[in-house]
């Protein structure tokens, strides 16, 4: 059971809501710097599974997991700080949500959390290039750069969604997760987040949801496909798309394409 | 056939939406509209029985008095009151609050006679109060004057405008015209007698309309209006007072005494009259009726510390100690306020004592405040021992809007949404940060809603406050100072029937603060950058 490499590793993972299963027997190997997508049809448990990995599945009642999931080998429910595991795993959820303050301050608020406090000149130009740098790995900065002090409420949807990727950059993490990231934008800036997975593979593991199978085929390496709460198929994207070896995987894609 | 039934009460409905809501704003208009007047403006209807037109120097004399003295001019009676001892203090005269100083000169000095006559008339027993002061000649009277904040001086203009320096001082015009008539006009008869002369009816009976005095509810007699002998001091006074239209005179006597003489004698006669003669001649003045009006809420009244329980002087130590109650009670209240909503939202585990918790305060948020200022009486000022002050009454009205303002609070952090927390919270920060640096600030322009309306309510608490707080208008010295505040101040003004105008220009302040005080708090909300 040494490490094999791969970021996660989850065996037989079952998660409950109170009494209704909604995750049975999951497993699954995630492998460091590449992207992973989650297909399924809705209610499947993709959104719950991408959860589960960095815990945030805590803050809701009644949720009791079973099986395991390791993280770089580590058991996640361990001993493991949820506060640093949340550090190292970045989250980006489906509806942009950032916080009600200026860009910025959007971006910045990881660090500060963490303890970058800018009080001398120094600290202070580390936090504003840290901001910058993420920003602009967001591909945002240009479009903000002069607003970085104004309401981060006024971006449009895409520029907010780039700035809530760029808020979980600022934090430096290991793993992306992605719940839906796309589903509230435009093309354009669908393409731009796209593109923008593509850079960011080569530092992070990446893991998207997504209900968009074109996306999927066009940005990641692996698909798994879900089905009540039953990870049917993962394999390399290629394979799912153009081999599927279940059935129900072949109808699920082919039902998409029409 | 159905449709154009539905369009046809569509559209009264709206009319009838459209109609009482357009009444509404005019109800509130108009209240706001008629306090906001009354404060800035009074008009009050007196009853006197001198003339409102006013001489600057009647028979070449002044009143002078200090530059404190807030007086625009004066009548008759009540300068000849402060000349014998009626009044011995200016608060029911200007409402100033100095100790009155009559000074005449001599009436032995060929300057003094004319006071004299001014004051008394004809009459050969002057009744000189004791508390005039007599003084050899002008330029003493001036001295005393400038050192006596309270003194008043009669002083003939030519010394007047001698003196370099007038500055300091004020010249006081005097109203002393009014309107005499013959004893059997005043007289009651058949238990009706004349009624107050309004304005209207002065001009239509010196106009000459009025022919007879039943037309004004008097005796059934014939209007005989007299002229004053020309040259006289009357005669001027009548022309340089500008009063009425000129009088259909049916008598001209040719001298004074001889229109005195007429006056008293000739049944149904009236006509004009200084107040110093009729008095000495024993003629029946008619009674008056004129509106007083005037700027209510002045700056003086707004800088200037209230005496004699605020019959006097203004209200600023008033406004101050307001201003300390809201800032002290907000600063206890807001904290615990907000601590105690924090909690119930993010922390506690909802269940039934939550709910009882819940219940309770929204319990105490319908309880009447007299019942707050009972409980705060008995614990704070007497268990206690704070005693009347200003921490028994703020500490009172905490624990009144505290209710308010956890129920506010708590919406408004139930209207952050989840995925805020979440956001926060997925970057690693702790409970506390989120709540600190997340939840709490999307959810200020509610706490701040919430903050308002507490502080709406403390600032019009009297009842409360009259058992916690006490009711000194001095500024607060401390916490444990009594300290009245501007809605006890228009209770007391009212209650204690100071002042009808004071009541209505302090509550006029009081409305201003609120107002204040809101758009304050909206400008802090734009500033956070929270969601309007
Ligand atoms: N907080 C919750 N409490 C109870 N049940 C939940 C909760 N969240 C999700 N579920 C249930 O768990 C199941 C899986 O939900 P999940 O959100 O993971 O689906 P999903 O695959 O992300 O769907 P979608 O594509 O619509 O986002 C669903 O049946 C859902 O109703
Ligand atoms: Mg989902």
């Amino acid at each position: 059971m040494e490490s094999t490499g791969a970021k996660f590793d989850v065996t037989k993972l079952d998660l409950w809501y109170g009494q209704t299963q909604a995750l049975n027997q999951v497993s699954m190997k995630i492998e460091a710097n590449s992207i992973t997508a989650l297909i399924g049809p809705s209610g499947c448990g993709k959104s719950t599974f991408l959860r589960v990995l960095d815990r945030m599945n805590d803050l809701i009642d009644g949720v009791r997991v079973e099986g395991t999931v390791l993280y770089d080998g580590a058991d996640i429910f361990g001993s493991a700080d949820v506060i640093d595991l949340r550090k190292r795993i970045g989250m980006v959820f489906q509806k942009p949500n950032p916080f009600p303050m200026s860009v910025f301050d959007n971006v910045a608020y990881g660090p500060r959390v963490h303890g970058l406090h800018a009080r001398t000149a120094a600290e202070k130009r580390h936090l504003s290039e840290l901001v910058e740098k993420s920003l602009v790995n967001a591909a945002l900065f240009d479009e903000v750069k002069d607003r970085l002090h104004k309401s981060a409420l006024g971006l449009s949807g895409g520029q907010q969604q780039r700035l809530c990727i760029a808020r979980v950059l600022a934090v430096e993490p290991d793993v992306l997760l992605m719940d839906e990231p796309t589903s509230a934008l435009d093309p354009i800036s669908t393409a731009k987040i796209e593109a923008l997975l593509d850079e960011l593979k080569v530092r992070y593991t990446i893991v998207i949801v997504t209900h968009n199978m074109q996306q999927a085929g066009r940005v990641s390496d692996s698909t798994g496909f879900f089905l009540h709460g039953e990870l049917v198929e993962y394999a390399p994207t290629k394979e799912i798309f153009f081999n599927p070896r279940d059935k129900r995987t072949e109808n699920y894609i082919s039902g998409r394409f029409g | 056939m159905r449709r154009r039934g539905s369009v046809a009460r569509e559209r009264a409905a709206f009319g009838v939406i459209r109609g009482l809501s357009l009444l509404t704003i005019a109800i509130l208009a108009l209240i706001m509209g008629f306090i906001l007047y009354k404060g800035f403006r009074f008009s009050n209807e007196v009853r006197g029985t001198v003339l409102p037109y006013a001489e600057r120097s009647p028979d070449g004399l002044a009143l002078v008095v200090g530059g404190g003295i807030d007086l625009d001019s004066l009548d008759f009676p009540v300068l000849y009151g402060m000349y014998t001892d009626e009044y011995i203090n200016w608060a029911k005269i200007s409402a100033d609050d100095f100790d009155l100083l009559p000074i005449a000169i001599d009436p032995a000095k060929p300057d003094g006679s004319a006071t004299a006559k001014l004051l008394f008339g004809e009459s050969a027993d002057p009744q000189w109060g004791g508390l005039v002061k007599t003084v050899p000649d002008a330029a003493a009277a001036l001295a005393l004057l400038r050192s006596t904040p309270g003194a008043a001086a009669i002083l003939p203009v030519d010394a007047l405008r001698a003196s370099t320096d007038t500055k300091e001082l004020r010249v006081v015009p005097i109203r002393r015209l009014m309107l005499a008539a013959n004893e059997d006009v005043v007289a009651l008869v058949d238990n009706r007698s004349i009624e107050d002369l309004d304005d209207a009816a002065l001009a239509r009976l010196m106009g000459g309309a009025v022919k007879n005095w039943k037309e004004l509810g008097g005796p059934d007699l014939t209007v005989k209006i007299l002229s004053p002998p020309a040259g006289s001091t009357l005669a001027a006074a009548v022309a340089s007072g500008r009063p009425l239209s000129a009088a259909k005179a049916s008598i001209a006597p040719p001298s004074m005494a001889a229109y005195e003489t007429a006056l008293s004698g000739t049944s149904g006669a009236v006509g004009y009259s200084l107040a110093a003669d009729a008095q000495a001649a024993g003629l029946a003045p008619l009674t008056l009726k004129t509106v007083e009006s005037g700027w209510n809420l002045t700056w003086k009244y707004l800088v200037e510390a209230p005496r004699l329980s605020g019959k006097v002087g203004g209200i600023s130590t008033i406004i101050l100690n307001t201003l300390l109650m809201l800032a002290l009670t907000i600063l206890i209240a807001a904290p615990i306020g907000v601590a105690a909503a924090v909690y119930l939202i993010e922390y506690a585990k909802q269940g039934p004592l939550i709910r009882v918790l819940r219940l309770g305060t929204e319990t105490l948020a319908g309880i009447p405040s007299i019942i707050f200022g009972l409980f705060g009486f008995l614990f704070f000022v007497n268990i206690l021992h704070f005693g009347f002050g200003l921490l028994s009454g703020c500490l009172t009205l905490t624990l009144m809007i505290l209710p308010t303002i956890v129920r506010t609070s708590e919406e408004a952090l139930k209207a952050v949404p989840r995925s805020l927390r979440e956001g926060s919270l997925a970057l690693g920060a702790t409970k506390l940060q989120t709540v600190l640096r997340v939840t709490i600030p999307a959810a200020a322009p509610g706490i701040l809603t919430g903050l308002i309306l507490g502080v709406g309510r403390a600032v019009g608490e009297t009842a409360a406050l009259l058992f916690t707080m006490g009711s000194d208008y001095k500024l607060a010295k401390g916490l444990f100072s009594s300290a009245r505040v501007l809605s006890s101040h228009v209770y007391l003004l009212f209650a204690e029937g100071i002042s009808f105008d004071r009541a209505f220009s302090t509550a006029t302040v009081l409305i201003l603060v609120v107002l204040v005080f809101n758009f304050a708090a909206r400008r802090l909300v734009g500033r956070m950058g929270g969601v309007k």
